[in-house]
C-alpha cells in the first residue's frame, strides 16, 4: 500500500517536475535557490516573491559581487555611501536584453563630481563605463547589455573623495544579451554596418542647458558571442570616448564591451556647449572623429 | 486494491501522452466560407508553448488544386498542416503565398517545397529570408527550444520573375496575388478570393495585438489599410489574430502605428531616451491592444534609433 503511494508521488512529481525546454537553463548568479529553480516561472510573471528578492539583491550585504566589485574599482578603502538620491532610469523588467536604454539622474548636489562609474553586477562583462569630467554634469545616458537579472549600480565620487551609489534591480525576459549575436528575431539588426560613423547632436534644455546625444557605429564586440559557424567571434569594442568643445574638454569616458552595438550615448550638460567634437578609439587602436581632424596636430 | 492500480494507469497513461504531445501543433482549422479554411495562430509573443506558432496559416480548395497561405515558424508547423490539408483532400497542393519573410510566417516552407509546391514570395523577402533566415533560426532556437525547429532550414529557392499581381486558377475559384511593397514589411503578398469576397492581408492587418514595426514604412502602410478597406471583400484574414467582418476593425492597425511614430518622431526630435518616454508608462489609449506593452518597449527605441539620428 505504501509502495503504491510511493509510486503515485513519484509520478506526481515528475509531472510537476517537467519545466519546459527552459528547464536546463541556469539562471544568473546572486540569486536564491528558490528564485533560479523556476526560471521560466518567475521570468513569465514577476510576483511578489521576485520583488522582495529583488529587494534583497539590490542590498549590497546580500549581494556576491558588490564587495570585490567595490574593492577593485571604488578602492579597498574607500568611503561608499548607498544613497536614494542617484537615480537610474530604466525599465524593471526587460524584453530585449541587446540594447536596454537606461538614464541616470544625478542629483544637483552631485553635479560637479570627479568620478562616474556604472556596474551591472550580473553581467561578464561588469563595468560598463567610467566618465571623467570637465564639467558640470546632470544626467548621462546610454544602452547597455544585459546578460541575465541584475542589480545595477552607478558609483559617483563626489569632491569630498566619498563614493555615492545609486542602485537599481532589474529582471531580464530572455537572457544572453552578452552572449547571443545582438539580433532579435523581430528586428534582424544584425548586419555590421560602418565602424567608426559618429554622429552627434544638440538639444537646448531650459535656462541655457544642453543635451548632447551621440551615436558611434560599432560592433562592440563582447568576445562571447559564437556565430554561425560555431566560431568565437573576438573581442572588439570602443575603449574611449573623449568629449570637448571649443572651450576644452567636456567629458572623458572608458567603455567597455557591456555597452551596445552602434552605442548611443546621451550627456545633459548644465552649460552648453560650443560646437561639440567627439574622438573615439577602439581595441584595435583605430581612431574615430567627428570633425575633420587637424593635421599639424 | 484494483481502484489504486486504476489510478496508477491513468496517471501513467497521462504522463505518456504529455511527452507524446511535448512539441506537437495542437491546430485545428477553422471554416471562414466554403473551402476555406484558417488555423489561428496563438495571439501571443513566441514562447515554449505555442512553439512559434503565432500567425495564421490559411488554405483555399478549388476543384483542381489548393492554396496555403504561409508556411508557419518551423517544418514541424508545416508538416503538420500538409498533414491536416490531407485530411481534408487529396488535391494537390499547389501553391504557398508566403506573404513576408517573418520567422512567423516563413520558416516552414522548405517542407512545402520538399512537397512539391510552387512557393510565391516578394523577391526582396526572398532575399531578407535566406540572409537573416539562419541567423534568426538560431535565435529562435535559443529562445523557444531546438526541439521546436528540428529539421527546420533554410533553404534558397528559385522564383521566376514573378511580376504582381498575379492571378491563379485552382479550379473554379479565380485568385489574385498583389504586392503591397515598402509597407509592413519590404513586400507584403495579399491573396484575394473571388468567389468568396475573402481576402488574406498578411502583417498589413493586426487584430486584437499590437502591430509590429521593425520593417515598416508607415505612411505607405497608412495608404495600404486605406486601400484595403475599400476595397470590396465579405471577410478578412488578418496576419495576426481573429477574422474581420467589419472594415472598422482595420482602423485600430492605423491608430496604433500612428501613434507609436508620432511619439517617436517628437522624442527623436527633443533629442529624449527611450528610458525617458518607458518611464512615464504606457499612453492610455493603447493599454487596450493585446502585447502593448511588449510591442511598445520593442518598437519604440527602434523608430526613435531610425529618426534621431536622419
Amino acid at each position: 500500500m505504501f509502495k503504491v503511494f510511493l509510486f503515485i508521488m513519484l509520478i506526481l512529481y515528475s509531472k510537476f517536475a517537467y519545466s519546459g525546454p527552459f528547464s536546463d537553463f541556469k539562471a544568473g548568479a546572486g540569486l536564491s535557490e528558490e528564485l533560479s529553480s523556476s526560471p521560466t516561472e518567475r521570468r513569465n510573471k514577476p510576483n511578489s516573491e521576485s520583488i522582495v528578492q529583488s529587494r534583497d539583491a539590490l542590498d549590497s550585504q546580500n549581494s556576491e559581487m558588490w564587495n570585490d566589485l567595490q574593492n577593485e574599482l571604488l578602492g579597498k578603502n574607500a568611503k561608499v555611501f548607498f544613497v536614494a538620491d542617484v537615480k537610474i532610469i530604466m525599465q524593471d523588467y526587460i524584453e530585449e536584453a541587446h540594447k536596454v536604454p537606461l538614464i541616470v539622474a544625478i542629483p544637483k548636489r552631485l553635479h560637479n563630481f570627479n568620478k562616474l562609474i556604472l556596474l551591472i553586477e550580473n553581467n561578464p562583462i561588469q563595468q560598463v563605463i567610467s566618465l571623467k569630467p570637465y564639467r558640470s554634469i546632470e544626467a548621462i545616458g546610454m544602452n547597455v547589455r544585459l546578460e541575465d537579472d541584475s542589480p545595477i549600480r552607478v558609483a559617483i565620487l563626489d569632491k569630498d573623495g566619498n563614493w555615492n551609489i545609486g542602485s537599481k534591480m532589474v529582471f531580464v525576459a530572455s537572457a544572453g544579451g552578452c552572449s547571443t549575436p545582438a539580433c532579435d528575431p523581430a528586428i534582424e539588426v544584425c548586419e555590421p554596418g560602418i565602424v567608426g560613423k559618429i554622429a552627434v547632436k544638440e538639444y537646448e534644455r531650459e535656462a541655457g542647458a544642453q543635451r548632447i546625444k551621440l551615436k558611434i557605429t560599432h560592433p562592440m564586440e563582447t568576445g562571447f558571442v559564437v556565430d554561425t559557424d560555431g566560431e568565437i567571434i573576438p573581442e572588439y569594442f570602443i575603449k574611449n570616448i573623449h568629449v570637448d568643445d571649443i572651450d576644452g574638454p567636456i567629458a572623458d569616458i572608458t567603455t567597455f564591451a557591456a555597452l551596445s552595438s552602434d552605442p548611443v550615448l546621451l550627456l545633459d550638460l548644465s552649460e552648453k556647449g560650443q560646437s561639440v567634437r567627439v574622438h573615439v578609439m577602439d581595441s584595435h587602436g583605430l581612431e574615430f572623429f567627428s570633425y575633420k581632424k587637424d593635421i599639424s596636430m | 486494491m484494483q481502484y489504486f492500480k486504476n489510478i496508477i494507469f491513468i496517471f501513467i497513461f497521462l504522463n505518456s501522452f504529455q511527452a507524446l504531445s511535448k512539441n506537437n501543433f495542437n491546430i485545428h482549422p477553422i471554416e471562414v466560407s466554403k473551402n476555406i479554411y484558417v488555423f489561428m495562430g496563438d495571439n501571443n509573443d513566441v514562447n515554449p508553448k505555442n512553439g512559434g506558432a503565432i500567425s495564421n496559416t490559411a488554405f483555399i480548395i478549388g476543384t483542381k488544386s489548393i492554396l496555403v497561405i504561409d508556411a508557419g515558424p518551423s517544418y514541424l508547423y508545416g508538416s503538420k498542416v500538409i498533414e491536416i490539408i490531407k485530411s481534408y483532400s487529396s488535391l494537390p497542393i499547389r501553391y504557398l503565398v508566403v506573404t513576408h519573410h517573418h520567422p512567423d510566417h516563413s520558416f516552414g516552407l522548405s517542407r512545402f517545397i520538399e512537397n512539391g509546391t510552387k512557393i510565391i514570395m516578394a523577391q526582396s523577402e526572398i532575399n531578407r529570408y535566406v540572409k537573416y533566415g539562419n541567423r534568426l533560426l538560431k535565435q529562435l532556437k535559443n529562445l523557444i527550444g531546438e526541439d521546436w525547429f528540428i529539421d527546420t532550414k533554410i533553404v534558397a529557392f528559385e522564383n521566376e520573375n514573378i511580376k504582381f499581381p498575379i492571378n491563379v486558377n485552382l479550379g473554379g475559384r479565380e485568385i489574385i496575388i498583389e504586392l503591397y511593397d515598402q509597407g509592413h514589411s519590404e513586400g507584403d503578398l495579399i491573396v484575394k478570393d473571388l468567389l468568396s469576397k475573402t481576402i488574406f492581408v498578411g502583417d498589413l492587418v493586426f487584430n486584437e495585438r499590437a502591430p509590429t514595426i521593425p520593417h515598416a514604412n508607415i505612411n505607405n502602410w497608412n495608404k495600404y489599410i486605406s486601400t484595403i478597406m475599400d476595397s470590396n471583400w465579405d471577410y478578412l484574414v488578418p496576419g495576426h489574430g481573429k477574422l474581420i467582418k467589419e472594415k472598422e476593425e482595420l482602423l485600430l492597425t492605423k491608430y496604433w502605428i500612428n501613434y507609436i511614430d508620432k511619439i517617436a518622431k517628437k522624442a527623436a526630435k527633443n533629442g529624449m531616451s527611450p528610458a525617458e518616454i518607458f518611464n512615464k508608462g504606457i499612453p492610455e489609449p493603447l493599454l487596450k491592444y493585446k502585447l502593448a506593452k511588449e510591442t511598445w518597449i520593442r518598437d519604440l527605441p527602434l523608430l526613435i534609433n531610425k529618426y534621431e539620428f536622419e
